[in-house]
């Protein structure tokens, strides 16, 4: 009950300043449904405990990347630790890693890198190019699918021939190939354009579904008849109705990409892991440093663990908004 | 013309479509990336003579103009000529990658089985017994593998039954040195190195499988046909056989089709982690030596076997479910 009336009286305040600030009355009345409308989808994804579970998870990483060197700093006073330790800081001999102690809670690599530290500034660029990638594809996937949808005829024929390509061929093959013709050496931005470039079909279908079953209703319909154009067709009918889909299929494609940049770079396709460090990319520096035979696990452990709750997190929180958007998912 | 056979048609005419795209891709993926073509289709080792250079720019025509070089290439891809591989020399690289392909096949063969047959099973019992302590649990611990990256689980599994446990070898198809004959031994030898890449590839994909198998059968089990079996005074357990679980398993038919691209780049992964000498470990060699022709031959073959498999599971489909559409 609470709640409720807390919200009611937040919308009460909003809607007085959103007047103080003179807007007109129809504005005003737009942004309050905005308003109630978000305010339903987080009612509803709150009660659903998977979503909620993924939402922490991703937090706490969230909460990682973004303080990594605060993070860092409190470990070492609680640590009583010298320093900080920094990803390219060497605090240890170079050639062979050094058991967990009170000193490196997780240890150090070959490289007498700390592996904790390593891996908690490791969560920045992997987010990072999980979630850029994520924006190359889907915007690569949303203007393929709403063009193709939207023109029809022989120009949607050729576009979803291409797609099919990009979605026949396996995406590994694809994305090995791309990375070792494309020019200059393995960066973070090639690793995200790469990922981008080959992960952007299956939305370029959904959207092109949804676009194809909008188009016939009867709303855009009226629209045209009263001398509506193809813009403003798109802007203000196909695109509000298109964006929840995309934005639930893109959390799940924030997880694959997270996946993708892994596999890259253990392949050795991936950023330098001496310049920049990933988790994708301390996996790849362990089999090299042969983690294994060296018995150093915790090295391969603990990125490979980040991954998959990372991984886990966006397909919970993507598998809850995938129940809220389409109700037919919810439990009857 | 009959509905169907003009849907196959279509799906077989897109297929070609696509198998067109895919070759000129491949050409416009070697020659046509910014930089010298030569410096992807000639091996860029000084420790190679330049007449053995020059002898590749002429043989592939990598000054001529580019239509000329692309009726050249056309050549080579009916004739599966890709060139010779730059590291071995005098092997075409098309040799080379059908050479590997057995293990690969192996591999992914048994895999793909098992993980259909699990999945499918899994999903059944998950619908069957909605809700129940089985759904959850099998779901969360499907959904946690599907979470780990495939080589990452490779390398748990090395390091837990090759290491700590060693009960299986940690990589290879044979015993280093060994060549297969069909001998009991031998046949062991090859299980045995099969084993852990087979359930590393296999675990993975469980969860594809079950959870479009527990939706499926979810939503076959409120039609009104199985409501007038049970109420025929069917037996249960006769009703999911015989009514649901056929119906069911329609999607899956697709499903298999979508899960192969899936299927090759967990192959490439399990390979590479335990030397598994197939086209992946092949594939993923010739981009650490920068062997162009192998590699150009390896994203040949495999799209063209994906190709097929899904205009395959495409035509399946046309005569399973008659309600499938044209587009």
């Amino acid at each position: 009950m609470d709640h409720k009336d807390s919200s009611k009286d937040n919308m009460g305040r909003l809607a007085g300043v959103l007047r103080a600030m003179r807007l007109s009355e129809p504005t005003v009345e737009k942004v309050l449904l905005h308003r109630k409308k978000t305010g339903q989808i987080w009612h509803i994804f709150r009660s659903n405990w998977v979503g909620m579970l993924g939402l922490a998870i991703l937090m706490v990483f969230v909460v990682m990347a973004v303080f990594a060197g605060l993070l860092m700093y409190i470990f070492s006073i609680i640590g009583g630790w010298e320093d900080a330790y920094g990803p390219f800081d060497e605090v240890a001999p170079v050639g062979a890693g050094i058991e967990p102690s009170s000193e490196h809670w997780l240890g150090t690599d070959i490289r007498g890198f700390d592996i904790l530290a390593r891996v908690v500034y490791g969560t920045r660029v992997s987010l990072e190019v999980g979630l850029v990638a994520t924006v190359v594809s889907m915007g690569l996937g949303s203007a393929v699918g709403l063009l193709s949808g939207f023109w029809g005829g022989w120009k949607d024929e050729v576009l979803m021939r291409i797609t099919d390509v990009f979605l026949v061929i396996p995406w590994l093959v694809l994305m090995i190939v791309l990375a070792t013709v494309l020019p200059g050496g393995p960066s973070v931005t090639k690793v995200v354009l790469v990922i981008g470039v080959t992960g952007w079909s299956s939305t370029a279908r959904i959207v092109r579904a949804q676009v194809l079953s909008i188009k016939e209703r009867a709303f855009v319909e009226r629209a045209r008849a009263i001398g509506a154009g193809d813009y403003y067709i798109v802007r203000k009918h196909v695109f509000p109705n298109v964006f929840p889909l995309v934005f639930a299929n893109s959390i799940l494609t924030v997880a694959l990409s997270i996946l993708s940049e892994s596999t890259l770079s253990f392949i050795k396709l991936g950023p330098d892991p001496t310049q920049v460090v990933t988790w994708g990319n301390m996996l790849q520096d362990a089999v090299d440093g042969y983690a294994i035979i060296n018995e150093l696990y915790l090295w391969i452990v603990v990125p490979g663990l980040c991954i998959v709750f990372v991984v886990l997190g966006f397909t919970f929180i993507g598998y809850a908004l995938d129940e809220i958007f389409n109700p037919k998912l919810r439990k009857r | 013309m009959k509905r169907s056979t003009k849907l196959i048609a279509r799906k077989v005419l897109n297929s070609f479509i696509t198998l067109m795209l895919v070759v000129m891709l491949n050409f416009v993926l070697f020659r046509m990336m910014p930089g010298n073509p030569i410096n992807t289709m000639v091996p860029n080792d000084p420790k190679i003579p330049q007449e053995y250079k020059e002898q590749l720019i002429e043989k592939y025509g990598l000054l001529d103009p580019l239509p000329e070089q692309f009726v050249k290439y056309l050549k080579g891809v009916l004739t599966l000529d890709f060139g010779d591989s730059f590291i071995y020399r005098n092997t075409p690289a098309t040799d080379l990658i059908v050479n590997n392909l057995r293990w690969t096949l192996l591999l992914t063969g048994t895999s793909s089985v098992l993980m259909i047959v699990i999945g499918m099973m899994i999903g059944v019992i998950s619908a069957w017994k909605r809700g129940s302590w089985f759904d959850t649990g099998s779901l969360a611990f499907s959904l946690f593998f599907y979470a780990m990256p495939t080589f990452w689980f490779a390398m748990m599994l090395i390091v837990l039954f090759a290491i700590e446990l060693p009960w299986f070898p940690s990589g290879g198809a044979l015993t280093i040195g060994a060549d297969f004959s069909y001998t009991l031994d031998s046949i062991a030898d090859m299980l045995k190195h099969l084993f852990l890449p087979m359930v590393s590839l296999t675990v993975g994909s469980i969860a594809a499988f079950s959870i479009i198998m527990r939706g499926s059968l979810i939503d076959v089990m409120t039609e009104e046909y199985i409501t007038t079996a049970r109420a025929k005074g069917l037996k249960e357990s006769h009703v999911l056989r015989h009514h649901a679980v056929p119906n069911a398993m329609l999607p899956m038919v697709a499903l298999i089709a979508i899960d192969m691209a899936f299927v090759v780049g967990g192959a490439f992964q399990t390979e590479v982690v335990f030397n598994y000498p197939g086209i992946g470990w092949a594939t993923v060699e010739a981009t650490y030596q920068l062997d162009f022709p192998v590699l150009q031959a390896a994203f040949f073959l495999i799209a063209v076997v994906v190709i097929f498999a899904n205009l395959a599971a495409d035509v399946l489909m046309v005569y399973l479910d008659p309600r499938v559409k044209l587009g």
